[in-house]
């Protein structure tokens, strides 16, 4: 099914194609498809005016440079953007477009829930009425996708977490949450990359980068990707914290 | 080489930024104010994004381990050279064991010290910007601190230039900042919007490269739907549910969830990295076609300027 979208000003250098559909896994992938389609006409010339593209869960955003933008085309960036949306759309078909053939991943993040690492546990437990081991084993039972990065170098937006581990967000955030802590919040888990100050609920720590500026690759997954946790022991924890290897290859699958 | 003697408040290495990375969370970074910038540069045949130093609010002292020139444009700091006092807006031949030192602050928050000179420091998502918040690029991903040694390549003299007075940079302390409606304007009830514009906001003092902090009438939020997070671009100006705006700044965070109620144009956007704690602002509301407008208009001003 080909979502109907609109286009909306975001600022006077870049605008939002949104599509009108409830965010989840096929609304993903036609955003991402989309980002890939147009990111490939970029890197051939063809929007020379385009320097940045967002994928998130409803919406594209393209940054442009105004001035660029207002060379000869005698068509508006606005109307070549609609006419590029509706003949992608067309051209291919959502919502299995190439970007399955591309080949996401599977990455495994190990995560250690023990006390030092979990500040939040017993809250999360408290909150849902489940044990430790239970909260452990729903928060690795999904396979999460992402849906995109953003927010801070490397932080993912990942869907499908369990209905019952749902909790509300602290109603005062840390001033400070270590690097590599994991999180619930809301509906959301996920992973901060960097140490920074941060409202979720803590109830884990993987020893993995996320961000690695000078690493190869310096994210650990990418859109359309899935995150599976594993749940490992302190001991784990600190033996790979403590082998450089851990940080530049994480496990991955391919599906 | 360059060697730092007191480090300042936040003295870092700053150039035009990373294109094409905010899809990983990577902002754009870059100068703060990018036209300070690209004038110091221009006093020392540079190109325009050459990297410069950012000094923030209080200055570094600084000795030079070479024989260049340097150029300082944006803020106004008491500045001296081995104790004699300089001006900015002016290539400025040093030498071996010269000690600049930034005094006092006099007008804006940040001045861009340019050197004639490579500083030898490795890239980082092309640029050599220090991420001020996330802490990589630049030197060691961190502001400058005393004992610090940057290295230099090339140093050379470049023929000492001035900037036409018409041209040197003063800063209010009570700007009037452009802006077009934000992407959520219409979601906002019409009184707020009318006491956005009405309001003279002061900076927080916990303002930065990320976000500009506002205090000032709290905008009521009460009514707005929850929204689904989504792009966020420099310039966005932020509704959060305490109702005080916050604008989204060089290094601010790629996707966002609260409402924007505005939009600082991209021609005033440079004028966000001269505001300090404490400075007042007023915002003033234009359509797209007259931001653009402006936007040629002192593009083009600046092009005659630094060619």
């Amino acid at each position: 099914m080909i979502p109907p979208f609109t286009l909306r000003q975001n600022g006077d250098a870049a605008l939002d194609i949104c599509f009108d559909a409830t965010p989840g896994e096929s609304l993903s992938r036609v955003v991402i498809s989309l980002k890939n389609t147009l990111e490939r006409a970029v890197q051939r010339g063809d929007w020379p005016e385009l320097r940045e593209l967002i994928p998130a869960y409803q919406c594209l955003t393209v940054c442009y440079d105004p001035l660029a933008a207002q060379e000869p085309v005698n068509v508006s960036l606005q109307q070549r953007i609609r006419e590029f949306v509706a003949e992608t759309i067309v051209s291919t078909s959502f919502p299995d477009a190439a970007d399955q053939s591309q080949g996401s991943q599977i990455v495994v993040i190990p995560v250690c829930y023990d006390a030092p690492y979990a500040p939040d546990m017993s809250a999360v437990c408290a909150h849902t009425g489940l044990s430790q081991s239970r909260v452990i084993e729903l928060h690795c039972q999904p396979d999460y996708l992402v849906h995109m990065l953003g927010f801070t170098p490397g932080f993912l937006y990942l869907g499908g977490l369990a209905r019952e581990l749902q909790c509300p967000r602290k109603a005062k955030p840390e001033l400070r949450v270590a690097a590599g802590s994991v999180g619930i919040g809301g509906a959301q888990t996920g992973i901060y990359p960097q140490s920074t100050p941060g409202g979720w609920q803590i109830i884990g720590r993987t020893p993995l980068s996320l961000f690695a500026p000078y690493r190869e690759y310096p994210f650990i997954a990418r859109p359309l990707d899935r995150i599976r946790f594993v749940s490992i022991t302190s001991q784990e924890f600190e033996a790979m914290k403590q082998s450089a290897a851990n940080t530049s290859n994480p496990v991955k699958e391919t599906t | 080489m360059l060697r730092i003697l007191k480090a300042g408040l936040q003295t870092s290495i700053q150039d035009g930024g990373r294109s094409g990375w905010m899809q990983y969370g990577i902002a754009k970074g870059g100068a703060a104010d990018p036209v300070a910038m690209q004038l110091a540069n221009s006093l020392l045949g540079n190109p325009p994004h050459h990297p410069c130093l950012e000094i923030t609010l209080t200055g570094p002292d600084i000795e030079f381990g070479c024989d260049l020139s340097i150029a300082i444009c944006g803020a106004q700091f008491d500045l001296t050279l081995n104790g004699q006092s300089i001006d900015n807006d002016q290539g400025i031949a040093v030498k071996k064991g010269d000690h600049l030192a930034f005094g006092p602050l006099q007008s804006g928050a940040r001045a861009y010290l340019a050197l004639s000179a490579e500083t030898v420091l490795p890239a980082a998502f092309g640029s050599l910007s220090t991420h001020i918040q996330t802490e990589f690029g630049g030197y060691c991903g961190r502001a400058l601190r005393a004992g610090d040694e940057i290295r230099l390549r090339n140093c050379r003299r470049e023929p000492p230039r001035q900037l036409s007075n018409d041209y040197q940079l003063r800063y209010s302390a009570r700007p009037q900042i452009r802006v077009i409606d934000g992407a959520e304007a219409e979601m906002f009830a019409d009184t707020a919007r009318e006491l956005f514009y009405r309001t003279t906001y002061s900076v927080s003092a916990q303002s930065n490269r990320m976000g500009i902090r506002l205090a000032g009438n709290g905008l009521d939020t009460a009514g707005l739907p929850q929204m689904t997070s989504s792009g966020l671009c420099p310039g966005s100006v932020q509704i959060p549910p305490d109702g005080s705006p916050i604008i989204s700044f060089v290094e601010g965070q790629t996707i966002g969830g609260y409402p924007r109620l505005a939009h600082v144009i991209s021609a005033d956007q440079h004028l966000l990295g001269q505001l300090k704690p404490h400075d007042r602002i007023d915002f003033f509301r234009v359509d797209l076609d007259t931001a653009i407008r402006i936007l040629r208009d002192k593009t083009a001003e600046l092009s005659r300027l630094i060619e």
